[in-house]
C-alpha cells in the first residue's frame, strides 16, 4: 500500500489513491456487487442433479438381446483394446455348439477403468454399452470389482430397450434393430 | 445484607442476559459469516441443516463438544488446558463496561438498577484494553504449550501482531477520548446524543474520521480477521496457535476470536458511531408520545451499528488476500502508528482552540 512511497515518488493521483484506500474501496465493490445480484454457480447435488450429456461415458455394463440371450461372443477383443487392464475374459465355447462361443468368465476392475469407451468402441456385437450411471462410490473397493452377473444386471437396469438377435436383424438399418415396445404410440 | 443480596441478583441477571446476547450473537456469526462469504463468492453456503441451513451453528456446536479431546504427546498439560480459558475470558469481560442502551434507571427494592449498564467504571475503555492485551497471552501460551512448530509460529506471530497493532487502537482512541474528556464509555456516548453531526466520527472541533480507519483497521488485526489472519494462516501454518486444539478447546479459541469481534464492533460504534444514540436528534419513539418505548429504538441503533461493522468484517474476509508479515508490521509501525500520533495532536490542538474561543 503506502510502502511504495519511500522507494519512489508518488503521483498526486496516486497518493490521493493509496491514502482513500481506492484499490480495496473497488475490490470491496466487486464483491458487494456479487452479494447484491445474488446468482449461486452452486448445484445442491444430492438433492438437484445436472443433466448429463447425450454422449455421456458412464458404468460399463454387459448388454442381452431382447430374448434374454447374452450378446457377448467371448472374443476377447474388448481386454485386448483396454488401455488400463480393466477387463478380464475367459472365453469357452457354448455347450454342445462347437462354432459358438461365449465368455464363461466376464470380470471388470473398474477401480482402474478410465471411462475412455475403447472396449465399447471394438466389441463386434455390441456386447458392451457405457451407461448413464456415475454414482458408484464404496466404502470397500472390493466392491468395484465386477463379475458378469453384476454387469449384466446394470446393462438390465439401464438399457430396457434390447436390440433383437443379430440373424433377425434388418441388414442395412440399426434403426429398424429396437422393437420400439419402449416408445408411445402417435396420439393421431 | 438483603440491598447487597438484591444487587447481586440483578448484577447477575445482567450478566447473564449480555452474556447470553453475546454467545447468540457468535452463533449467529458463525452462519452469518459462511453465509455473507458464500453469497459474496457465488456460492450458498452451509444449506444442510435445517431450512437454508440456518440451524448450521447448533450442528457445529454439538459436534464440537462430542469430539475427542486431544492433548498431543510432549504439550504443557496445565498451560494448553489453561491456554483457552485465557483467550476466552478476556474476551467476553469487556462487555461489562459496554452501554448497551439509555442511561435511564429504575427502583427495584429501593435499589436503583441501570438496566444496560452492567457497570459504568470510569476507567471503562482502559479497563477493555487491558483484558484485549490479556487474551493474546492466551494464544502465546496455547501455541507454546502445543509442542508443535506451527502452533508455536502461529503464537508468536500473533503476539507481535496484536502487541505492535494494540498500540495503535489505544493511540485511535485518544483523539476520542480528548473529545469526550472521560474514560467512561458511559459518558462518552452520551456526549454523542443528538444527530450523527455529534457523533465524534463528524463531530466539528476534529472528527475523527482517520482514528475510525485506523481503529477499524487494528481491529480487524488485532482480532487475527483476514487481511491480517497471519497467526492462522492455514496455507502456511495449518491454524497457527490452535493447530493441535480439538473439541471444546478449540471451540473456546473459535468463540474467543468471534467474541472478539463482537466485542471492538461494540466498542467502535461507542466511541466513534455514538453508540446507542439515533442519527437524528431524539428517539422516533419520543416524538409519536412513547417515550418509555424509547430505549428499544436505541437499541435497535446499538444493534445496527454492531451489526453493520460486523458485516463489514465479512465483507473485508471475502475481498481481500493475506498481508505478508512484513508489510503487516510496516503498515503498523509506519503508516498507522504516525497516522494515529498525528491524530492526538491535531484534535488537541482544535479542541484547544474552541475551547479559547468559547
Amino acid at each position: 500500500m503506502a510502502s511504495t512511497a519511500s522507494t519512489k515518488r508518488l503521483s498526486l493521483s496516486a497518493w490521493l489513491k493509496t491514502i482513500t484506500f481506492y484499490e480495496i474501496l473497488v475490490g470491496m465493490k466487486a464483491t458487494l456487487s456479487h452479494l447484491l445480484n445474488y446468482r449461486p454457480v452452486t448445484l445442491q447435488y444430492p438433492h438437484e442433479k445436472r443433466t448429463l450429456p447425450d454422449n455421456y461415458r458412464g458404468m460399463l455394463a454387459l448388454l442381452r438381446y431382447d430374448d434374454g440371450t447374452e450378446k457377448c461372443v467371448g472374443c476377447d477383443l474388448c481386454e485386448a483394446a483396454c488401455p488400463s487392464r480393466v477387463i478380464r475374459v475367459v472365453s469357452a465355447e457354448v455347450p454342445g455348439e462347437p462354432t459358438k462361443r461365449y465368455s464363461k468368465e466376464y470380470y471388470m476392475d473398474m477401480t482402474r477403468c478410465l471411462f475412455c469407451g475403447m472396449c465399447v468402441d471394438a466389441c463386434p456385437v455390441d456386447a458392451l454399452g457405457m451407461t448413464r450411471e456415475f454414482e458408484w462410490a464404496v466404502y470397500d473397493k472390493r466392491q468395484l470389482h465386477l463379475n458378469k452377473q453384476q454387469l449384466l444386471a446394470i446393462g438390465d437396469r439401464s438399457f430396457p430397450v434390447q436390440e433383437k438377435r443379430l440373424e433377425l436383424q434388418h441388414p442395412n438399418v440399426a434403426f429398424f434393430n429396437v422393437a420400439f415396445k419402449h416408445v408411445p404410440p402417435k396420439p393421431d | 445484607m438483603t440491598e447487597f443480596g438484591l444487587r447481586l441478583a440483578i448484577s447477575l441477571t445482567q450478566i447473564a442476559a449480555v452474556m447470553g446476547i453475546v454467545v447468540i450473537t457468535v452463533l449467529l456469526l458463525t452462519l452469518a459469516e459462511r453465509k455473507v462469504l458464500g453469497w459474496m463468492q457465488d456460492r450458498m453456503g452451509p444449506m444442510e441443516v435445517g431450512p437454508y441451513g440456518i440451524l448450521q451453528p447448533f450442528a457445529d456446536a454439538i459436534k464440537l463438544f462430542f469430539k475427542e479431546d486431544i492433548i498431543p504427546a510432549g504439550a504443557n498439560k496445565f498451560l494448553f488446558t489453561m491456554a483457552p480459558i485465557l483467550c476466552l475470558v478476556p474476551a467476553f469481560i469487556g462487555f461489562a463496561v459496554i452501554p448497551w442502551g439509555p442511561n435511564q434507571t429504575f427502583e427495584v427494592g429501593g435499589v436503583t438498577v441501570r438496566p444496560f449498564i452492567i457497570s459504568d467504571i470510569n476507567i471503562g475503555i482502559l479497563y477493555i484494553l487491558a483484558f484485549a492485551s490479556l487474551g493474546a497471552y492466551g494464544i502465546i501460551l496455547g501455541g507454546w504449550a502445543s509442542n508443535s512448530k506451527y502452533s508455536l509460529l502461529g503464537g508468536l506471530r500473533s503476539a507481535a501482531q496484536i502487541i505492535s497493532y494494540e498500540l495503535n487502537v489505544g493511540l485511535s482512541i485518544v483523539g476520542v477520548l480528548i473529545l469526550g474528556g472521560s474514560l467512561s464509555l458511559v459518558s462518552i456516548t452520551d456526549a454523542q446524543a443528538g444527530g450523527f453531526w455529534h457523533w465524534y466520527l463528524f463531530a466539528l472541533p476534529a472528527p475523527q474520521i482517520f482514528a475510525f480507519v485506523i481503529y477499524v483497521i487494528s481491529a480487524v488485526a488485532e482480532t487475527n480477521r483476514v487481511p491480517f489472519d497471519l497467526p492462522e494462516a492455514e496455507s502456511e501454518l495449518v491454524a497457527g496457535f490452535f493447530t493441535e486444539y480439538s473439541g471444546l478447546r478449540f471451540a473456546f479459541f473459535f468463540l474467543a476470536e468471534y467474541a472478539n469481534m463482537v466485542l471492538v464492533s461494540c466498542v467502535a460504534a461507542a466511541l466513534f458511531l455514538g453508540g446507542w444514540n439515533a442519527p437524528y436528534p431524539g428517539t422516533i419513539m419520543g416524538f409519536i408520545g412513547l417515550p418509555s418505548l424509547a430505549w428499544v429504538e436505541n437499541t435497535m441503533w446499538f444493534a445496527v451499528k454492531t451489526y453493520s461493522l460486523l458485516f463489514l468484517f465479512f465483507w473485508l474476509r471475502a475481498t481481500l488476500p493475506r498481508l505478508r508479515y512484513d508489510q503487516l508490521m510496516r503498515f503498523g509501525w509506519k503508516v498507522l502508528l504516525p497516522i494515529a500520533l498525528g491524530n492526538i495532536v491535531v484534535t488537541a490542538i482544535a479542541v484547544f482552540i474552541y475551547q479559547q474561543m468559547k
